[in-house]
């Protein structure tokens, strides 16, 4: 619809050339304050409105939360252009829909400002998208970790299935002295002295073969320990299940300390072996974000050195060292996961985060870890830094703003 | 004598539970120092090692093992799923390698064998 104020600069008119009506991508345009005077179908769709309910109306209306007013008054204030931001809209009945926007200043023919024009897509599909790389990356790095867990449960699995086996002696054992038990008991009650004496040595032979006293000792120690055997296998499996499960669309409260180090939990085991492991967490507060892909980032950088550890180690032997460094920083806070492994050569180390880059042997890694863990960084806002030197172990910071529930993700 | 080498003391103490009675004598050690201690000062015939261990493999534990004591027998007691080369074990003189859990009656048997 044309716009129904008059005086609308024509370079914000709605253009009924066919060529915008029919562009796949979404278009709003806006006058210079912020009330749309142009819009296309695939515009009218995301944002869930007739033409005509849009003509003249504030775009602020839909773009109001997702920082989406910040971009637009940018651009008609300072000229600012700013290219696929991730943002959402609302529509009027309150459901959010994921975009990546664009805006840039438009200019009448005096070269005043006089406008703003918006392009944009719905990425909800990439969103699902997005979520199910995620997922399907954790499920390859529990993969990895697979074996590791095998040997943490084959080991008390092993020790309880060898106790269950010896406890079973022990009761035939302890069953034998008892059937002397039962005929002294037996002999008493027709009370012929001969018969009470027989009975009696027979009882304490058959204890001193049965060797009761160990038997009873043991036996109960052997059920303490199959206990905590047991005990260990069901946190193995309870970590486990919590490390797999999805996060919410939804923004919560993360505590980063708790992420960090449930994570560290689940990996220690298969690391025990070579790494010490150093933490060194101050109190946080809570940062906004998703903790299930917060801990999936740690998991990462835990394996990550757990194998630069397990290369050096290989070859000079003795133990490596991973700390774990938590701060509160202004804004925000950071964590450091410092390695005493082999390194990364300078050449590797601008690659680090490319999708598929590896320097893994195939079938230690998916190249995916680090460009996921980078995507999920920037998705709460925040940085990541690498510092290594080859043969040198290496660092990996990152920074996660406070954030808050509906923050925008500025890729840039 | 038999040697028994694992990081884990429950293991340990499963085994001794298991072959108590096999009238041998069994010699625990948790760690590889520990059982290098030993080695130098019993005249061992099995040395039995977990795999992966703080500081030192099973496999390079029993290599230096052989040269303490060259006549002992060698064995693998491992949870480790992951496959460990055929022409390691072979190298270095594995005569049997057990996985975790094990079967009773298959550990004993071996380990009788071992003894000749």
């Amino acid at each position: 619809m044309e716009s129904a104020r008059t005086g609308v600069p024509k370079e914000l008119q709605r253009k009924d050339d066919g060529v915008l009506q029919n562009l796949n991508t979404a278009l709003l345009v806006v006058d210079a304050s912020a009330r749309i005077t142009s819009s296309n179908p695939p515009a009218e769709q995301i944002l869930g409105e007739s033409a005509a309910a849009l003509a003249d109306e504030p775009v602020s209306r839909w773009f109001a939360e997702g920082g989406g007013i910040e971009l637009i008054a940018r651009t008609l204030r300072d000229g600012e252009r700013f290219r696929a931001v991730e943002s959402f809209v609302t529509r009027r009945d309150g459901t959010r829909v994921p975009i990546g926007i664009s805006w840039a200043p438009v200019v009448d023919s005096t070269g005043e400002r006089c406008g703003a024009v918006a392009t944009f897509q719905d990425l909800t599909g990439l969103k699902q998208l997005q979520s199910q790389v995620v997922q399907t990356e954790k499920m390859a790095s529990i993969g990895q970790l697979a074996a590791g867990v095998a040997h943490e449960i084959n080991n008390p699995m092993g020790f309880i299935h060898a106790n269950l086996f010896q406890m079973a002696e022990y009761v035939t054992d302890l069953r034998r002295v008892w059937t002397g038990v039962d005929a002294l008991r037996k002999a008493v009650g027709q009370g012929h002295a001969g018969e009470i004496l027989d009975a009696s040595q027979q009882l304490s032979t058959l204890i001193d073969e049965a060797d009761v006293d160990f038997v009873l000792s043991d036996l109960s120690k052997a059920i303490r320990e199959s206990q905590e055997g047991s005990e260990r296998i069901r946190h193995i499996v309870q970590d486990l299940r919590d490390f797999s499960h999805h996060d919410t669309n939804e923004r919560v409260l993360a505590d980063v300390n708790q992420c960090l180090d449930s994570t560290a939990s689940i990996v220690w085991p298969m690391m025990k072996h070579l790494v010490k492991l150093e933490k060194d967490y101050e109190v946080l507060p809570s940062v906004w974000g998703f903790p299930m892909q917060l801990k999936q980032v740690f998991m990462n950088l835990l394996v990550n050195a757990y194998q630069a550890i397990e290369e050096k180690v290989s070859e000079s032997g003795g133990m490596g060292t991973i700390q774990l460094v938590t701060r509160a920083v202004e804004g925000g806070v950071s964590i450091h996961v410092t390695d005493s492994g082999n390194g990364i050569a300078g050449d590797v180390l601008d690659r680090i985060f490319d999708p598929f880059f590896t320097t893994k042997k195939v079938g230690a890694g998916t190249g995916l870890g680090l460009s996921t863990s980078y995507s999920i960084v920037k998705r709460h806002g925040g940085r990541f830094e690498v510092s290594s030197e080859e043969g040198g172990g290496a660092t990996f910071g990152l920074f996660l703003p406070m954030g808050d529930e509906d923050e925008v993700v500025d890729p840039d | 004598m038999v040697l028994v080498v694992d990081d884990e003391v429950r293991i340990l103490s499963a085994l001794q539970r298991t072959l108590r009675r096999e009238g041998y004598e069994l010699l625990t050690a948790e760690t590889v120092e520990q059982a290098f201690g030993i080695l130098a000062e019993r005249d061992v015939d099995v040395v039995m090692s977990d795999h992966k261990m703080p500081g030192m493999t099973g496999l390079q534990f029993l290599a230096q093992a052989a040269m303490q004591r060259p006549t002992a027998r060698r064995m693998i007691i491992t949870g480790w799923t992951e496959e460990i080369p055929e022409e390691e074990l072979r190298r270095i003189g594995v005569c049997a390698l057990i996985t975790k859990p094990w079967e009773d009656w298959k550990l004993k048997a071996t380990l009788r064998r071992a003894l000749g």
